[in-house]
């Protein structure tokens, strides 16, 4: 008769109840409206994915630039521009690409270029043209910034709210109420 | 006097003078034995002398089964009134010794010829000890009467143990505890508790199983919660975001709710486990401490 055979027991109930770790419920896709509403940024939204990405030198950086609408709110739209800053000391800009969304399904060659100022800013102008449709609608991809690293550090892309803008193929202004920015980190 | 193996002696006994010569109260004394007792009669004549006796056996069966009846005080109130008279004494004491293997059971009933009602009664159930049944008849008389003497209660001492430390016990309410501690029921089993051992093992089992059931749950719902979260993070597609933002909430739901449930379910268990322990202990088998035991009325 041992008495360490009910201690055995009782000490697997006592790791039953050490082991039901409670997770944190963290959602912060930058593509998720729910998850940017949540941190108080409303839509539509001008966000880069992923929102934060750990490189090396020898690394090439790949930043999506999105827009993303609320689910239940999208409007039509035909054309952006966007202007995005960058940190010039670790980063240098290799080449900036048009999205999947904007290329449509139907593989239409859209209306996009951009300007390069030498020292972190870039402007991208893109518009939607397609033979049968005149907008997009809803959340999507409108380009791709690939970046070379020239250093190490830490630091973040974001676009210049004030100077980005939206429009519908009618030329009317659709508001954008918020950003989020991309943190890049070199080894 | 023996009649189907019984012996019937019914007795006077007077104490100093009888016949109301004097104040002391005087008793007829019955004795009714289910085996031959010799030594009896002459151990009362010896022990309560200035006694004298009659002997009648028309009477042998009257204070049987007194139980039976509906008020078993006023039972024979008219026949001990008449015994009264018949015989001129205050008290009528009858005395009744049944053996039942190595045990013996002395029944005593006290009347009063006055009013004719039972004014006390002793019922003993005893081991057998050298003796043992004139010494347990001296002493009930001798208590009826007020005159006890020492050596009969060092006599009936003589059937405990000299030394109970030195008792081996072979079941302890210390083993029952241990045992139910190793496996619930166990110890109450170990003590004879059938019921009790089946209703705790069938709980302890139960909890238990509720308890890993609800854990194994929570490791699921956990690593989906995870892998979905995983999945979540590493697409930009709206529609994969969006569905798996659902089913990884979905998941951290279900981990939560079978976190707590396994944790109250683990509680019970180990709660119930010691309970069970503490139980086992109390209804765990012990010893009698004297050697008394209790009337069986059946």
């Amino acid at each position: 008769m041992k008495p360490f055979h009910g201690l055995f027991i009782l000490s697997l109930a006592l790791l039953f109840v050490n082991s039901c770790t409670i997770y944190e419920k963290l959602f912060d896709n930058p593509v998720d409206f729910e998850a940017n509403e949540e941190r108080g940024i409303g839509a539509p939204t001008l966000v880069f994915y992923p929102k934060t990405q750990t490189v090396t030198q020898i690394d090439t950086i790949l930043v999506g630039s999105f827009i993303v609408f609320q689910e239940d709110s999208t409007q039509p739209f035909a054309g952006v521009h966007l202007q995005i800053e960058f940190p010039n000391d670790f980063l240098e800009l290799d080449t900036v690409k048009p999205g999947l969304f904007i290329t449509d399904t139907n593989n239409s060659t859209p209306l996009f270029t951009y300007t390069y100022d030498s020292i972190s800013t870039i402007d991208i102008y893109a518009y939607f043209l397609d033979t049968l449709k005149k907008d997009l609608e809803g959340t999507g991809h409108l380009a791709d910034l690939v970046f070379n690293p020239v250093g190490v550090g830490s630091d973040s892309i974001f676009y210049n709210l004030d100077k980005c803008e939206m429009i519908n193929h009618q030329d009317h202004e659709i508001i954008i109420n918020g950003i989020r920015g991309a943190e890049v980190i070199i080894k | 006097m023996r009649m189907n193996q019984r012996i019937l002696v019914h007795l006077i006994l007077t104490f100093e003078i009888i016949l109301g010569f004097n104040p002391e109260p005087t008793y007829l004394v019955l004795n009714y034995f289910d085996r031959d007792l010799p030594a009896a009669e002459q151990a009362l004549i010896d022990n309560f002398s200035n006694s004298t006796f009659e002997f009648d056996p028309s009477i042998h069966h009257m204070f049987e089964n007194i139980d039976n009846h509906e008020n078993p005080a006023a039972s024979h109130m008219v026949t001990i009134k008449e015994l009264g008279e018949k015989y001129q004494v205050n008290y009528i004491l009858f005395n009744r010794i049944e053996h039942i293997n190595d045990r013996f059971i002395l029944n005593g009933l006290l009347f009063n010829t006055r009013s004719g009602g039972l004014i006390h009664r002793r019922k003993i159930d005893l081991k057998q000890y050298l003796n043992g049944q004139i010494n347990e008849l001296n002493m009930w008389v001798g208590n009826t009467v007020g005159r006890v003497e020492k050596n009969w209660e060092k006599n009936r001492e003589s059937i405990l143990f000299s030394d109970p430390e030195e008792i081996n016990y072979e079941k302890t309410p210390r083993g029952a505890a241990i045992r139910s501690l190793a496996a619930p029921g166990w110890g109450q089993a170990y003590s004879g508790k059938k019921v009790s051992a089946g209703l705790w093992a069938s709980t302890e089992s139960s909890l238990s199983l509720a308890a890993i059931i609800s854990f194994l749950n929570y490791d699921k719902a956990a690593k989906s919660f995870l892998k979905n979260s995983k999945l979540y993070d590493g697409t930009n597609d709206e529609k994969e975001v969006a569905d798996y933002r659902a089913a990884a909430e979905n998941d951290w739901n279900d981990h939560k709710k079978y976190s707590q449930l396994a944790i109250v379910f683990a509680a019970a268990t180990g709660t119930g486990w010691i309970a069970n322990s503490i139980h086992a202990w109390i209804v765990g088998p012990r010893p009698y401490t004297n050697i008394y035991q209790q009337w069986n009325t059946k």
